[in-house]
């Protein structure tokens, strides 16, 4: 048959830095900024910054007497199951709208409307009729984190490449199939981008629920100790919530890794 | 079961940005035999690539109609269909691509599998079939868009400027292999290409449109198997050549929408 040449893949990002690297100019970083933190700490007039490790040091105390953790689970609970519902309920209704023209006309105004409208301000709302329980709290958090998931599915859906769905129509593709095997995957690039948004609403509205209904968890914290005065828990709490953060948008990041191997 | 392919007054209208109607395929009658490899020239904007895609059954036609093998044509694995762009699902392997047509057809995975591959060693990518498209060249990724128009089988081959977008040397050993697979299956193929050399190259007859209408249907009574170079010094060859590209250059410059209407050009 036809002859072939040796190399036939053309690969290798041109830009591509080498990791150990990339993790030295980090670590180095951190440093630069812990420095900057000492120096900050030790110019200002006292208590109102506390120094690297006298944080340290309460973040152990923390950690011993057990309230960091059971603030830390309270929070991550409230986090996963009102962002785990935002997705459930986002994804299949952005891809709904997306397939269904009228379903997408009719409602995509009022989605527009509700994500443009800051979220809390229904926060009152929400107490009235759920209370200041768990179930307001996930509920805030899922208002929060369903909008951007919600917008981006149905965008990705909506852009789906007509080059190609002619192509599998040409091929003698069946509707349910061009959905599954055209559309849907061309739009993952957008449900995880709006993934990564929701997660981080998500966060954010953890805290501002813990802090608007019944104090608990790490907004809970936040709160008693930022009226306290008590700066170093502050601080402990302020880094902890950072470190969520860190994890959830990281994972997010494998995760559109894995799925975008195609991207070469 | 190659079928031809036969157009009987077709015509074909699109409602322009203006609200206008334009007239894409005007009252188009034309016959391919089965077995043939017929080209399709002419200037830009003259209706070529909807009489493919109406060809495919894509879009029906708004008087007239096309039969393919005697009946009316449906997209589906009984018609490969090869795009300018390739058209290939970047998210999924060379393989899965190719596959892909395979899938309306009643093959277990193991058989979809091995057929795949066949057709990516008879293009010569059987080594890149877990690659991704955006790992190949442009000259690669019609190769597999080409295995994938050629794994089911089909008797007819449709091709809208396949090598268009590739560069000179890449498109001349394409249009090389391309005969060379024609010739082992003898697909009936309609294959649109601005590219006068390559029409004459390829073709048994030559489709000259104008404007949606059929203005020349030509004989390539050039001898087979063609090559290049021999192909291209043969005096029927140049003569043909000239031919068409007077007409060519006669119909862009009398065409009050071409860049190039009522200018002096020397081609």
């Amino acid at each position: 048959m036809l002859k072939v040449p040796d190399r036939l893949v053309v690969s290798a990002h041109p830009t591509s830095v080498s990791v150990t690297a990339v993790a030295v100019v980090r670590a180095g970083f951190l440093v630069f900024i812990l420095a900057l933190w000492w120096v900050a700490s030790a110019n200002l007039a006292r208590n109102i910054l506390p120094s690297p490790l006298t944080t340290l040091e309460t973040a152990v105390h923390l950690l011993y007497g057990g309230v960091l953790q059971r603030a830390t689970l309270q929070s991550i609970a409230v986090y996963l199951s009102g962002f785990g519902l935002a997705i459930a309920f986002a994804i299949p209704l952005g891809v709904a709208m997306g397939a269904f023209r009228p379903l997408g006309k009719t409602l995509e105004v009022y989605v527009y409307a509700l994500a443009a409208t800051p979220r809390v301000a229904f926060i009152p709302l929400i107490i009235v009729i759920l209370g200041l329980g768990s179930e307001a709290k996930v509920f805030i958090v899922f208002l929060g984190a369903a909008m951007p998931i919600l917008i981006n599915t149905y965008a990705g859906v909506r852009q789906a490449d007509g080059n190609l769905i002619e192509m599998a129509r040409s091929v003698g593709a069946s509707g349910p199939r061009i959905f599954a095997r055209i559309i849907l995957p061309g739009a993952v690039p957008y449900v995880i981008a709006g993934l990564r948004l929701g997660a981080t609403i998500g966060l954010i509205n953890t805290v501002v629920a813990e802090l608007y209904t019944a104090v608990q968890g790490l907004g809970g914290l936040l709160a008693i100790y930022g009226n306290s005065f008590r700066m170093a828990e502050y601080f402990v709490v302020v880094l902890t919530l950072a470190a969520i953060g860190v994890v959830v948008t990281e994972g997010l990041r494998v995760l559109e890794l894995r799925l975008g191997r195609w991207r070469v | 079961m190659s079928g031809g392919l036969t157009f009987e007054g077709v015509t074909k209208r699109f409602a322009r940005r203006d609200g206008e109607a334009a007239t894409a395929l005007d009252a188009v009658t034309l016959a391919v035999e089965a077995q043939t490899f017929v080209a399709l020239i002419g200037p830009s904007g003259c209706g070529k690539t909807t009489a493919l895609r109406v060809a495919n059954g894509l879009i029906a036609p708004d008087a007239g109609r096309v039969m393919v093998g005697g009946a009316a044509p449906r997209p589906g694995p009984e018609m490969g269909f090869v795009f300018q762009e390739f058209r290939l699902m970047p998210w999924a392997t060379v393989l899965a691509n190719v596959e892909f047509a395979l899938e309306p057809l009643p093959f277990s995975r193991l058989e979809r599998r091995d057929r795949a591959r066949h057709y990516l060693a008879l293009v010569g990518l059987e080594r890149a079939a877990g690659s991704y498209p955006g790992q190949l060249s442009g000259g690669m990724k019609q190769r597999v868009a080409l295995a994938r128009a050629l794994a089911t089988e089909p008797g007819v081959l449709l091709m809208d400027e396949p090598f268009a977008s590739l560069d000179a040397q890449t498109r001349e050993l394409m249009q090389g292999e391309l005969l060379q697979i024609w010739a082992a299956r003898k697909p009936t193929v309609l294959f649109v290409t601005h590219s006068v050399d390559e029409a004459l190259m390829l073709a048994d007859s030559v489709v000259l449109m104008g404007q949606g209408r059929v203005l020349e249907h030509l004989d390539v009574d050039l001898p087979r198997p063609r090559n290049l170079a021999a192909t291209r010094s043969n005096a029927r060859f140049i003569a043909l050549r000239d031919h068409l590209w007077a007409r060519i250059r006669d119909l862009v410059l009398s065409d009050p929408k071409s860049a190039f209407f009522g200018r002096e050009v020397c081609a």
